[in-house]
């Protein structure tokens, strides 16, 4: 609390005046008169004789105490500090991200942040601009560099908690791009901490400096963290992950539904921060299984979980070769492939199939389509140079998403063939002697190993079913992936050949339409639920389904930290700010008026 | 003696007055008042049959000659008229300027003299906290300096206390009260005037105020000592405490008033301020007291 006029409490010292009056005796003249009983006798003095007299305890005495007290407080003129320290300039961080929606705050976290945003946004004084960043899966400006209290008031209170996580990195970065050198700026974030990590360097700092509120209280949480379902020969299930967050034991019931039909109660015991894998069978026909927890914490998004159940419509995938299990293997992984293994000698183009593996063998004219090849034979239009002794092999950029997750540390190869000279297309994996694994994207998605897979320990390594997938998704990605995506996380739709309209029902029923011809990336997949993707291809309908489920560890552990890494401040940019205040002067100055009225009653009633 | 209660020149006014009963009254020696009794005087009351006993001289010898028969001719006797001062000497009354106690003495001295010109005969008690007999009854217009003499001689002070008058009142013979007072004594003097009603008093209840306990004329803090039991109290004279002590005072004078009405007595309030000549020619005529 700061004082506007300190110099106020000089006026402090009428309150030993106060009470010397109480000591001290004004000299009365004695009056006589008639009939003592006529006077009103009310009125009882409450000063004391001549000279001094012991201080006697009066209502009176201690309504004006207070009185004086409180109006001295008044003309002290306080003001209630922000909370923070107010630039001209205050960049306002809103975290609108899932673990906001919590309840452990009334009515939630995103409320009272709402509402404290409210009180800074009070406490501007009339230079003052503030500009307002709702941080979610993405950050969105909501009030730009404004002093319009009213708008910076419609514009917080606008702001909605969406299901994804935070990416406090872009809004940082966004608001930096608002600072102009040498503005008095501050950032205020209000938010849980419950943010992603910083993935972009802040080496240099911002340009302002940040203070993180925190808004929340209570990590007691559990919450479902995965669930899938595992389709084998003999069986279907549904694998759920619970975990109480909490630092209470819960027990919880697990509610489990088919295609919205109860199939089964489960209870569960958890311990403090334990967790527990549930195993359900799911009937053949059903399309998607939800598990719900029943009863209520406070974070509802994570209280309930949908898989699809329905395996995704295959596509057929021809493997031409001389015989090579380890690539057929990989390959059989995937689910939605169906795979067709023929002998070079019995090839035969055809359009059946989506994608076709070539294992040392070339076909004199390329399918149209994703095509994998590895190692041409001689004299083939994709053959290489002569063969040349490898050893290790690495990334030729580590940051390449096809070989996400494929670690090459331990993996050699004996001989490949020297692609250095071929216009495939772009290395990915290579070595020091050449290039290994080509990738290219025109005309078609295609990819061309220079080496014997038999003549490397890559197969042998995880890496390599790993990096199969990879190659196989990249070049033939699902229809409509069957997994499930996080909230507003682009899914990616490929339309069937011959479809005349697609459409993606959300879990709201609202519908989307997305244009048939192309590879389309639907990102409206903020609810959490299971989405229908309807494609009409020859007049019918096919459906196919995924699922959006919050699946976040970091999210559902809820707890707000209590401090959170931020940026560094570049130092020449901290400028001078002055504090906010919120005056409450007229307050107590109202407080001293009705203790006023209190002891003027007291007095006339003779209290 | 006189001169120095009422004035000569005010005496000689007030011979001109006289007190006023609105009925007969019957005193023990011959005045100018009528008697309830018969008696000898120039007013013709009745006739009735003589018989033995009776005075030869009231038979009507005109009746005797047309009726043959001795009536007698009976008058309406004139007799004194018993008045009784009741003054209030209390410490509340030794108050105001001009003091209530003197103008009280001097009130009652006027009204004494009234009475005595006019050959009535008056009975004087002063009170506070006991009543005290002012002696033998006053007759005649010389006993008026002896009256004087004696109303002055009694101090003012003590607590008022309006029900030991009771018993003094209840030995009053028919005729007429004046009780002088400034009603503020905290018992109220109900008890007293119902004394006077149940003795068959007429008269009047004389409340005589200071001008400055009419309209207090200082306000600030100040201790207030009660005139009579000493009592003290501190206090702070504001406008509103002002105005609720004259509320109290209008209050209390209601009160006075309201009782003596009940028991058949008039009621005046007069301030000391008053001259006596403009209180006895002006207020007490105005109230039928004197005429």
């Amino acid at each position: 609390m700061t004082f506007l006029a300190p110099a106020a409490a000089v006026l402090a010292l009428t309150i030993p005046a106060i009470v010397a009056l109480y000591f001290l005796k004004i000299r009365r003249p004695t009056r006589i008169v008639p009939a003592l009983h006529l006077w009103p006798n009310q009125i009882r003095d409450r000063q004391a004789n001549v000279p001094w007299q012991r201080l006697r305890p009066s209502w009176l005495l201690f309504l004006q105490l207070l009185a004086a007290a409180v109006l001295v407080a008044a003309a002290l003129q306080p003001a209630l500090p922000a909370g923070a320290a107010l630039a001209r300039h205050s960049l306002v961080l809103v975290d609108a991200s899932a673990s906001m929606q919590a309840t452990d705050l009334t009515p939630s976290r995103l409320a009272e942040a709402r509402r404290q945003v409210n009180a800074v946004i009070d406490q501007l004084g009339p230079s003052d601009r503030m500009t307002i960043i709702a941080v979610g899966p993405t950050a969105r400006i909501v009030a730009s560099v404004t002093g319009d209290r009213d708008a910076l008031h419609r514009a917080v209170n606008g702001i909605r908690a969406s299901n994804g996580p935070a990416d406090l990195a872009s809004a940082l970065i966004l608001a930096a791009g608002l600072v102009r050198p040498g503005d008095d700026a501050r950032a205020y974030l209000f938010s849980d901490g419950i943010v992603q990590p910083l993935r972009a360097s802040f080496a240099a700092g911002l340009p302002f400096p940040v203070e993180y509120h925190r808004v929340g209280v209570s990590g007691e949480n559990v919450g479902l963290t995965a669930l899938t379902v595992r389709t084998s020969a003999q069986t279907r299930a549904a694998y759920l992950h619970v975990q109480n967050f909490g630092q209470q034991a819960r027990s919880v019931s697990v509610e489990w539904r088919a295609d919205g039909r109860l199939l089964d109660i489960r209870s569960l015991a958890l311990a403090a921060g334990q967790a527990q894998d549930v195993l359900l069978p799911v009937p053949s026909d059903a399309t998607s299984v939800t598990a719900r927890l029943d009863g209520s914490d406070v974070f509802a998004l994570d209280d309930s979980a949908t898989a699809v159940a329905k395996t995704p419509r295959a596509f057929r995938v021809l493997l031409v070769t001389p015989g090579n299990v380890f690539l057929e293997k990989a390959l059989r992984l995937r689910a939605d492939l169906q795979i067709d293994v023929v002998a070079p000698a019995a090839y035969r183009p055809s359009a059946a199939y989506a994608m076709t593996v070539f294992d040392r063998f070339a076909p004199p004219t390329m399918p149209d389509g994703p095509v994998l090849i590895v190692d041409p034979p001689d004299g083939s239009a994709l053959a290489g140079g002569k063969p040349v002794g490898i050893g290790r092999v690495r990334a030729a950029d580590a940051g390449d998403q096809l070989l996400a997750n494929v670690d090459l540390q331990d993996v050699h190869v004996a001989r490949s063939q020297d692609l250095r000279s071929s216009t495939f297309g772009r290395p990915l994996i290579t070595s020091q002697q050449t290039p290994l694994v080509l990738v290219r994207e025109e005309p078609f998605r295609q990819v061309l190993f220079g080496f014997d897979l038999h003549e490397s320990d890559l197969p042998l390594r995880i890496a390599f079913p790993i990096l199969t997938q990879n190659l196989s998704e990249w070049m033939l990605p699902p229809s409509v992936p069957s997994h499930s995506f996080h909230p507003d996380e682009p899914v990616t739709i490929v339309p069937e050949t011959g479809a005349t309209s697609v459409n993606v029902i959300r879990p709201d029923g609202n519908r989307r339409s997305i244009a048939p011809g192309s590879i389309a990336t639907f990102g409206d997949t903020d609810t959490t639920g299971v989405y229908t993707v309807e494609q009409v291809v020859s007049g019918k309908v096919e459906r196919s389904w995924f699922s959006v489920n919050l699946f976040s560890d970091t999210i559902s552990q809820l707890k707000p930290p209590d401090r959170l890494t931020l940026p560094p401040t570049r130092t020449a940019t901290i400028q001078a700010t002055h504090h906010g205040q919120l005056e409450i002067w007229p307050w107590i100055a109202l407080a001293a008026l009705g203790i006023v009225a209190a002891e003027w009653l007291a007095f006339h009633r003779g209290l | 003696m006189a001169a120095a209660l009422l004035e000569p020149a005010l005496l000689r006014r007030l011979e001109g007055l006289a007190l006023q009963v609105r009925r007969a009254v019957s005193g023990q020696m011959g005045g100018e008042r009528r008697s309830r009794k018969r008696g000898r005087s120039i007013e013709f009351a009745d006739f009735r049959n003589y018989t033995p006993g009776d005075d030869f001289r009231l038979i009507d010898w005109n009746a005797y000659a047309r009726l043959d028969r001795f009536m007698l001719r009976l008058f309406v006797a004139e007799e004194e008229l018993p008045l009784s001062l009741f003054v209030d000497l209390s410490g509340s009354m030794d108050w105001g300027s001009p003091n209530k106690a003197v103008t009280a003495r001097r009130l009652a001295g006027a009204i004494a003299y009234v009475a005595l010109a006019a050959l009535d005969r008056v009975r004087l008690t002063v009170f506070a906290d006991a009543p005290t007999s002012g002696g033998a009854p006053y007759r005649g217009r010389r006993a008026a300096a002896q009256l004087f003499a004696r109303l002055q001689s009694f101090p003012a002070g003590g607590v008022t206390n309006y029900e030991r008058l009771v018993w003094p009142i209840g030995r009053q013979r028919p005729g007429m009260s004046v009780l002088i007072t400034d009603g503020l004594g905290e018992p109220a003097m109900d008890a007293a005037l119902g004394a006077l009603q149940r003795a068959h008093q007429e008269g009047a209840v004389l409340q005589l105020l200071a001008p400055q306990e009419i309209t207090p004329d200082w306000s600030g803090d100040a201790r207030l000592k009660d005139a009579e039991t000493g009592l003290e109290r501190e206090f702070t004279a504001t406008p509103l405490t002002q105005s609720a002590y004259v509320n109290a005072l209008a209050r209390r004078t209601t009160e006075i008033e309201r009782a003596a009405h009940r028991r058949g007595l008039r009621f005046a309030r007069l301030s000391s301020a008053e001259p006596i000549d403009e209180m006895v020619q002006r207020t007490l005529r105005r109230i039928g007291l004197l005429g």
